[in-house]
């Protein structure tokens, strides 16, 4: 199989979060105590347990006021960060399919995947103190995935906004929805992941610009980690070994040549 | 060591006993200090690498690692929490000590041309006058004490600021973080061979222990401190001169 990719039509979405309750009834997760905070949003943010959710928008523009959807999730990125930081290899990145998942087992809660991701995607439950706990994501619901089924998120929703298969025929999908949508009176819409972060696995199909749902313009693979994987780690095997291997040279030169005797 | 102890051995020789005139060089809370840092600063060391080098990647996985990270916490809070209390209890001698290891004179410079020679091959004619601390140790303790300061700091921002800094400072502080643990490791690892392997350097690990040093190691290794600096500049002008006089 190759990549697999899930196409999110927001201008189809409209906002019934059938895929936030169908993701926690697939994985399990239980539901969060909220407060009604005057916004049908709940709860307020993704989190451990929460791993998919629709945001809700007014987008004010003159005159117009629209109300723009956005299923917030993993985006799978073609090259993830998250992946390559990781100290336990707990994150993995399907070489097939490209799904990027969080093995529970080997995850140590460093927390290096929730600083490194452009999208602030990965969650942990740990506390604060302690750091004790683990990072948990979407995970495209690899496992129905690999078994002929498509994500729990993309078989509830009722509308039709969800799709999912091959990244590239998402991809033409896509962009035939966009010439659509443009066509149809929105100037602005576009396809957002096509080239992203390597590509992402989450396609958008917008009617407005990306930052208008509150996603990065241009979301940037973090710098620093090469630096610090390719420059820094090397770097310091390279100082002990240097320090160790100094030492033991000093060591030995300086036990051959002082004579103990005449040391006063 | 030898050396000390024929010089001893002379002096005593008219009493006929080997008798070392021992002097106090570490008050009781440097050495608790010295050795409780000591301790932490290993255990941050060991539980830290869990995370930084690749090979060793089976300790930090899963509920194992989530103990590394939480031991690597409790000994943090011991590596920052006992300078401090040493601070509270010895605050004039924590000032002396620390303005003695910021010091920089020329003797430093001429000590540093002659560590190779000495330490490499024993040659000690006409080494420059220290004080209480020579060179290396005032390197290692300005690298510790730099060092610390990197750690405390990014280290604080990286156990509390997770959401609440931009991650791109987050980002640099994970790298500063690994930079300065390269670099006092580094340190650490040749104040380990200085203080315990060198077969010259006896009197370090000894006055560590038991808080004293030999007189006459004091006043051929920190005559600064021994004789003061006027004397301790004339005696070594002494032994320059006469090294001078030996090669020719």
């Amino acid at each position: 199989m190759s990549r697999v990719a899930m196409l999110i039509d927001e201008s189809i979405c409209m906002a019934c979060r059938g895929c936030q309750v169908a993701c926690k009834q697939w994985n399990d997760l239980p539901a969060e105590q909220t407060t009604q905070r005057g916004t049908y949003e709940n709860p307020p943010d993704r989190s451990a347990i929460t791993w998919q959710l629709v945001r809700f928008r007014e987008y004010v523009q003159g005159e117009n006021l629209q109300w723009l959807f956005l299923t917030e999730g993993c985006f799978h990125c073609g090259t993830p960060a998250c992946v390559a930081v990781c100290p336990t290899s707990a994150l993995k990145q399907d070489p097939d399919l490209g799904i990027v998942t969080v093995e529970s087992d080997l995850c140590n809660g460093c927390g290096y995947c929730t600083q490194f991701c452009p999208f602030d995607i990965p969650r942990r439950d740990a506390d604060v103190l302690t750091g004790l706990g683990k990072a948990f994501k979407c995970h495209m619901c690899q496992d129905r995935v690999t078994n002929g089924l498509i994500p729990a998120c993309v078989k509830t929703c009722p509308a039709g906004a969800l799709d999912f298969g091959d990244r590239n025929e998402m991809l033409a999908k896509g962009k035939d929805r966009v010439e659509y949508l443009k066509q149809a009176g929105f100037p602005n819409a576009n396809l957002y992941g096509e080239q992203e972060m390597g590509g992402l696995g989450r396609l958008y199909v917008l009617k407005e610009r990306p930052s208008a749902y509150g996603l990065p313009e241009d979301p940037q693979y973090p710098v620093l980690e090469p630096v610090w994987q390719n420059v820094v780690q090397p770097l310091g095997t390279l100082a002990f070994g240097a320090a160790a291997l100094g030492v033991l040279a000093f060591w030995a030169i300086a036990r051959r040549n002082i004579n103990m005797e005449e040391v006063e | 060591m030898i050396g000390n102890r024929v010089r001893a051995i002379r002096e005593a020789d008219e009493v006929g006993a080997i008798r070392i005139r021992w002097i106090p060089k570490y008050s009781l809370m440097e050495r608790v200090l010295h050795w409780g840092h000591t301790a932490a600063f290993l255990l941050l060391a060991v539980t830290g690498m869990v995370l930084f080098f690749p090979f060793l990647r089976p300790f930090a996985v899963g509920e194992a690692g989530e103990m590394v990270r939480v031991a690597h916490r409790g000994a943090a809070i011991a590596y920052g929490a006992l300078p401090l209390v040493y601070v509270i209890l010895e605050p004039r001698r924590t000032w002396m000590s620390v303005k003695s290891v910021f010091k920089i004179s020329r003797y430093d410079v001429e000590w540093v041309k002659g560590m190779i020679p000495y330490y490499m091959f024993g040659k000690h004619e006409a080494m420059a006058p220290q004080d209480r601390f020579n060179t290396g140790e005032k390197a290692n303790a300005v690298v510790i004490i730099l060092g610390s300061v990197v750690f405390a700091i990014t280290g604080l921002i990286m156990w509390f600021g997770k959401g609440f800094v931009p991650i791109g400072v987050y980002q640099v502080m994970v790298v500063l973080h690994d930079l300065a643990m390269i670099v006092t490791v580094s340190m650490f690892v040749v104040h380990l061979y200085l203080a315990v392997v060198h077969p010259l350097m006896w009197a370090g690990l000894v006055s560590m222990r038991y808080g004293v040093t030999s007189a006459a190691y004091a006043q051929e290794h920190h005559a600064l401190w021994y004789y003061g600096p006027e004397r301790a500049k004339e005696i070594y002008e002494a032994q320059k001169a006469e090294a001078q006089s030996d090669q020719e």
